[in-house]
């Protein structure tokens, strides 16, 4: 480094450490050519280029880190290298992939050059020119200025003159006005501009989910802007006479923030920073990143919409100098997913082609540094011609997805000529929205204009023999049934039940259940199921609400029924209330339509009651009739019977079976919530259909009973289905697997997807419609929203509710008037979901107050009412955390916690009771008043309270896991970090905020070790020079006193023994684990030629970290079969061995037969190993993908230095080949076996009798989990008594 | 190559500021009257348009309409044709 060192700018420090924690990242190289064709004086141009780079200081810059921070000097100026490729066989292709080379190559930033200046010659009179940059050095405005440059210079050399135009400025000039800012009091009024404009923001999203940190290249489409959309931009500036780059830009911003939850987004806005400043003619690193802070207010006229936006944009670059870098500390946002804003906006109005005298030249730029998120950007002249480049980070964008917000764009920008505000500007392309409102919704089929009703009686007359339901093993038949139900339509038409009357039935799961259904449906009534076992004030408020002419019970132990209850012993004769019809007038039989209604079924209301969802015969009809043909229901079918009838679930199946001609099963009560009674049911009685909610199918799934049985078709519906269940039910279970998604307001369900063996799906889809029903995702608008967005979805079709029974307030507020289908409606959701590709229909979550706990549908206003009237409270706020139901509480006078819960259980049902209550002074808001649901504190984690943290060190450290952990008070010095609730995830948030406090962290591996605050402070205190990645030979993974004979696991494949952290902890009584882990983690070393060798080196570092007494040993996978040789070696030493667990781990030779990994393989679990599935990643096939995947994410794994993951990836080739080499020589002790019970379906052979050969005695143990999950939390909790007991035991053998 | 008046400068200027041209007086600071990167690049493209011998830098240094008058009377002699 020659020159006098100088400390770098703030415009650069950000840079350099994005830098420096990513050495090998090539993306902060910057870089252009320009194609020049025509006679190319050569002599010219090199001159101009040498003196252009002579002039250029910075592009001589090199950089090092020095004690006080990185420094910059000046070294050699790049000259021009000429290549010719004329004689390639396709000299231009050559040219581009020589510059690609050479922008994916990482600037050596400590020796230069970090710019380089070439021309290659591609034919007679064409040139390609290629500048590029590494980003510390300059920015996008400095290049075109240097561009510029040389082309003045090119003209004035032909022109035979000594120079052309102004020379660039000394960088000099540029460290002193950086340094003059620094201290000045500008810097601080531009510091407290920006702290007023950013208050109150919320957390800032991108358009694509995902962590927006740059990878080491990026997608680019370009297109020229169509004339439509530019004339569009340019005369909406002139009308609203605002520049027309801020006009584009907040057009722009409008668009993206389409894609973007929350009231505004927070656009980057690319600043040059050079007006008025001695930059304006040095080419630098200047620009900085506005924050710009949009929430469009969509029904503005247009003008005034960009004329404030262009206003607060100049308002902005009058602070602009105020580096982004610096208000991302000031405000907090550091690390993870903390971003000051998302997309970028970059409006280049100085980027016009190059002018070379005599030449024809076309500029393309192909890179601009780091792309975290997207890019877009715009060069031209709105007059004449502009560009559109769209840069996205290949982590977060698909090639498609930014090709289609480009074309997208082009059409937003274009409709704002026509346009009175932005809510007329739909999102979606014209074809685009045809898709999502008619093209994934062809769903018409012929359905027969017929009630419920006479679907069902046609079965009575066609099947009068067969069995139509059982119940406790006994039979009824149709006929039966028949006769029963008419009995009972009879009683109940003299009571006055006909169409649009409602008959409720609050009857425990019984045949007398069905009969009352369908005798009510046969009475032309609809019918209206109650729970008895919910509260009375409950049940009250819905029969004041519905007044049904009868209520179906077996007694009224409340007294809230009356005269109006029939009691199953009635139902035959009828009891006759006073003054009612009498037998003479008998009416005759109704006349029922399909419009009219079948049932009425009350769930949750958010305003606090619950409200009646009327189902007319013509929407269940059509959901019956589609499930029949759907999945080939006929007279052989038996359907369990097993949802309350209070459950809209319940309808399909009392009475698909009945339709069918097939049995329906009615399981006793109370079976519902038992997986083994159902199991039994299914067994017993031949079930072929039964639905599940997912919560309870996963249950089920563990029961030993449903080993093996083959139900035919199991349906889903309720709740996600998690994938991880599809797989677990394919191995366990012969059945059809299919979700179904539907509310109680469209007749069930609306739409499904298979979810068979062969499905993939992550997540998995809700679907497609069922026939006659259209699913729309469309905005808050109801405009439709692109391919892949995120929307509301929407329902219609025949299915759809009348509404709720009373409330036409309600009613309206829900069921909209279908704006594609004039005269039809929708009925809004509430539901998030987006659409694939394929167009099935994906649920992402609850856009309101609504819940799902279990299956059961809750709102939480209606917990929250149910709390204000007790009166016992201020204020209060109700959440799901974790799946329980959460009440924050402010107490008001005589509020008594077991008082507040015995009022809501008398009026909730059970699942809606809190199941914690937390009081607090007051319910923290947000900026704008708004609840702040982030700040409740979660109920959960009571901290030590100990000592105090003592020293500025601990107590930072506290507040970091105050900050990070889910904790109700202040943590003490000797609290654990992972005791405290944090995991991997968190310690990776950790260490980040750790080194933005610290400037350093100390790593991994000294939080693993040293997980509480005091002994952590201490490590951070330790400096940067000590930097524990916990990869040494051996770790601590728990320390214990007490004298007990220590466990030493062995790493499995990747190396790595923290994996065993979760098991170390949970063993009890507490002992000293250690994890030996992998020396080729160590990239200076390799791996010995053999797992015998292994082993005699991992014996030698145990004698030295535990040189007498006996030692127990166990390793997971691969960490067996060395455990195993480890115990040989052990034993061959004279050294006591206790335990030896082998926790899912088979003898070498059970792999000698297939082949060696590769290192896509080695890929694989190198993925499993970081915490993903690699099945659904399939896309990470090459080292940089992976590694690129894995950095972009939350991982420990992703966090690691490069080296450390190669390290990883060395580990698992090498020790896998190692163990195909190796026999093994027998132990004379026992080994015990975990096998992972739920795993090896297709390897059955994999038992703890393999082992036998290699020992004295098997001890074989099983857990009902896979392979993967073993070292997990809930594998270990089973697996940690039986290997504490075993260790006690064997220590009182060997002692 | 157009003459360059006062007057015709004072006119582009106060237009991109939106204010009227007499309400820009010789001395006033350009940039207190809300001319920023933004409009100055504009305007730097605009004179570009027209031969004119000042750019985007010029107008950073130049605080006043006085001062950038002087400046392309100055230049006017060297500026290429």
């Amino acid at each position: 480094m020659s020159g006098q060192a100088r400390p770098l700018t703030e415009a650069q420090s950000g840079l350099w450490y994005s830098q420096a924690l990513d050495p090998a990242n090539p993306i902060f190289n910057t870089g252009q050519y320009v194609e020049l064709s025509g006679p190319l004086d050569l002599d010219a141009f090199r001159r101009a280029v040498d003196r252009a780079s002579a002039e250029a200081e910075a592009l001589s810059l090199v950089f090092r880190d020095g004690p006080d921070g990185p420094v910059q000097a000046l070294g050699s100026a790049p000259r021009l290298s000429v290549v010719d490729l004329s004689a390639e066989d396709a000299p231009e292709v050559a040219a581009r992939a020589a510059i690609t080379a050479a922008m994916k190559t990482p600037a050596d930033l400590a020796r230069g050059p970090i710019a380089a200046q070439t021309l290659y010659r591609t034919g007679p009179d064409r040139h390609v020119w290629s500048q590029q940059v590494h980003h510390l050095a300059n920015d996008g405005y400095g290049m075109v200025m240097l561009t510029r440059r040389v082309a003045d210079l090119y003209a004035a050399f032909r022109a035979g003159e000594a120079d052309g135009g102004r020379p660039f400025g000394a960088l000099e000039t540029v460290w002193a006005e950086d340094g003059e800012y620094r201290a000045s009091a500008r810097r601080e009024q531009d510091r407290a501009w920006w702290m007023e404009a950013l208050s109150g923001m919320d957390e800032v999203a991108g358009m694509a989910p995902g962590r927006a940190v740059t990878a080491h290249d990026f997608l680019r489409h370009e297109q020229p802007m169509a004339d439509t959309a530019r004339e569009a931009v340019g005369a909406l500036a002139a009308r609203a006479r605002v520049p027309w780059p801020d006009v584009l830009t907040a057009l722009v911003a409008a668009y993206c923030k389409r894609f973007v939850e929350g009231p505004e987004i927070v656009a980057g806005v690319p600043h040059m920073g050079r007006f008025g400043s001695a930059a304006a003619r040095v080419p630098a690193m200047v620009m900085n990143v506005l924050p710009f802070r949009l929430a469009p207010d969509e029904d503005l006229p247009l003008e005034d919409f960009v004329r404030q936006a262009g206003q607060r944009l100049q308002a902005a670059r009058r602070h602009g100098r105020y580096r982004s870098e610096q208000m991302r500390r000031d405000l907090g946002l550091l690390g993870g997913n903390r971003r000051l804003y998302g997309p970028l906006v970059n409006v280049q109005p100085y980027d016009k082609p190059p002018r070379f005298a005599g030449l024809d030249a076309r500029l393309r730029v192909t890179g601009t540094g780091p792309v975290e998120d997207i890019a877009f950007t715009f060069r031209g002249e709105i007059g004449a011609a502009i560009t559109l480049e769209v840069d996205a980070n290949p982590q977060l964008y698909g090639q498609d997805a930014i090709e289609a917000h480009a074309a997208r764009l082009e059409c937003f920008l274009a409709r704002a000529a026509n346009a009175a505000c932005l809510a007329e500007l739909d999102t979606a392309t014209p074809d685009e929205a045809a898709r999502e409102i008619e093209r994934f919704n062809d769903t018409a089929h012929p359905v027969p204009e017929t009630t419920l009703c006479r679907l069902v009686e046609q079965a009575l007359a066609d099947h009068a023999d067969a069995e139509a339901m059982r119940f406790g093993g006994a039979s009824i038949t149709y006929r039966e049934l028949d006769r029963r139900t008419h009995e009972l339509a009879d009683a109940l038409r003299r009571r006055g039940a006909g169409p649009d009357r409602t008959v409720a039935v609050a009857l425990p799961r019984s045949p007398e259940l069905v009969i009352a259904l369908l005798g009510t449906l046969r009475a032309g009534a609809a019918y209206l199921p109650l729970d008895p076992d919910h509260p009375p004030a409950r049940l009250a408020t819905i029969l004041r609400d519905a007044a049904p002419v009868a209520v179906l019970a077996e007694d009224d132990p409340h007294e809230i029924h009356g005269d109006r209850l029939l009691a199953p012993g009635d139902w035959v004769t009828g009891s006759q209330p006073a003054g009612g019809p009498t037998e003479q007038q008998q009416p005759d039989r109704p006349h029922l339509a399909p419009d009219h209604p079948a049932y009425v079924i009350y769930t949750s209301g958010s305003t606090g009651a619950p409200k009646g969802v009327v189902v007319p015969h013509r929407a269940i009809v059509n959901r019956l009739l589609w499930m029949k043909t759907q999945y080939g229901f006929g007279p052989g079918d038996r359907v369990l019977q097993k949802t309350p009838a209070t459950f809209d679930v319940s309808v399909w199946e009392f009475f698909l079976p009945l339709v069918s001609g097939g049995t329906l099963v009615v399981a006793p009560p109370g079976a519902h919530r038992d997986p083994t009674a159902i199991a039994a049911l299914i067994r017993d009685e031949g079930i072929t259909a039964v639905h599940f909610v997912p919560s309870m199918l996963s249950a089920f799934l563990d029961v030993p009973g449903s080993k093996g049985l083959a139900p035919a078709r199991v349906f889903c519906s309720g709740e996600e289905l998690p994938a991880d269940l599809r797989d677990r039910f394919h191995r366990r279970l012969a059945a059809q697997l299919h979700n179904l998604y539907g509310p109680t307001e469209a007749a069930v369900d609306v739409s499904h997807w298979d979810a068979g063996p062969g499905d993939r799906s992550r997540p998995i889809p809700i679907g497609h419609p069922v026939w006659n029903t259209r699913l729309m995702i469309l905005d808050d608008r109801m405009r439709p929203v692109p391919p892949g967005a995120t929307g509301q979805l929407f329902l219609g079709g025949v299915q759809l509710a009348r509404g709720y029974l009373g409330r036409d307030d309600l009613t309206a507020e829900r069921f909209v008037a279908d704006p594609f289908h004039p005269g039809e409606r929708l009925y809004r959701t509430g539901d998030i979901a987006r659409r694939r590709e394929d167009g099935a229909v994906v649920f992402l979550g609850r856009d309101d107050h609504q819940v799902k706990i279990r299956g059961l549908r809750i709102e939480l206003g209606e917990i929250e009412a149910a709390i204000a009237d007790s009166g016992l409270t201020r204020a209060a706020a109700v959440m799901a955390r974790d799946g329980r139901i959460v009440a924050w509480i402010v107490p008001g006078d005589g509020y008594d916690a077991d008082t507040l819960r015995d009022m809501l259980a008398a009026r909730l049902p059970d699942y809606m009771v809190p199941a914690a209550l937390v009081e607090m002074p007051r319910l923290p808001v947000t900026a704008n008043g708004k609840l702040d649901r982030k700040a409740l504190p979660a109920p959960r984690f009571a901290s030590g309270g100990g000592n105090a943290p003592k020293g500025p060190d601990e107590q930072r450290l506290a507040a970091l896991y105050v900050e990070i952990l889910p904790l109700d008070g202040p943590p003490g010095r000797d609290d654990d970090f992972f005791a405290l609730g944090g995991d991997s995830l968190l310690a990776v948030q950790l260490m980040l905020r750790i080194a933005e406090e610290w400037g350093h962290d100390p790593g991994f591996g000294a939080l693993f070790e040293a997980p509480d605050i005091a002994s952590l402070a201490r490590r951070i205190a330790g400096g940067a020079a000590i930097r524990d990645e916990g990869l040494a030979p051996v770790i601590t993974l728990a320390r214990a006193g007490g004298g007990r004979a220590p466990l030493f696991l062995v790493h499995p494949a990747g190396g790595i023994g923290w994996g065993y952290r979760t098991l170390a902890r949970a063993l009890d009584p507490a002992r000293t684990v250690h994890a030996l882990q992998s020396p080729a983690l160590d990239p200076a070393r390799g791996l010995p030629d053999s797992i015998d060798a292994l082993a005699a080196e991992y014996a030698d570092r145990l004698e030295a970290c535990h040189p007498a007494g006996p030692c127990h040993l166990g390793g997971w996978s691969v960490g067996g079969v060395i455990a195993q040789a480890l115990a040989v070696e052990l034993e061959s030493r004279g050294r006591e061995v206790g335990l030896v667990a082998l926790l899912d781990a088979y003898p070498a030779e059970c792999w000698q037969a297939e082949p060696e990994p590769t290192e896509a393989e080695a890929l694989r679990a190198l993925l499993a190993i970081a915490g993903y599935d690699p099945d659904s990643h399939a896309e990470l096939d090459t080292r940089a993908k992976v590694i690129a995947f894995l950095r972009a994410g939350d991982s420990v794994l992703g966090n690691l230095p490069p080296a450390v993951q190669d390290g990883v990836i060395r580990a698992v080739l090498d020790t896998n080949r190692l163990v195909r080499n190796h026999r093994h020589r027998p132990f004379g002790g026992t080994l015990t076996h975990v096998r992972a019970d739920a795993d090896h379906a297709d390897r059955p052979h994999l038992v703890a009798d393999l082992w036998r050969p290699h020992c004295n005695a098997v001890d074989a143990l099983g857990v009902p989990f896979l392979h993967p999950q073993l070292p997990g939390a809930q594998a270990s909790a089973l697996i940690a008594p039986e290997l504490a007991r075993r260790m006690l035991e064997r220590e009182r053998i060997v002692a | 190559m157009t003459d360059i008046s006062r007057e015709a400068l004072r006119a582009d200027i106060a237009d991109i500021l939106e204010i009227a041209p007499a309400d820009l007086a010789d001395d006033a600071n350009l940039m207190d009257a809300g001319l920023d990167s933004m409009r100055a690049m504009n305007l730097a493209a605009q004179w570009e348009e027209r031969g004119l011998p000042l750019d985007f830098a010029d107008l950073g240094e130049a605080q006043t309409l006085a001062e950038i008058h002087a400046l392309a009377q100055a230049r006017q002699g060297k500026a290429p044709a």
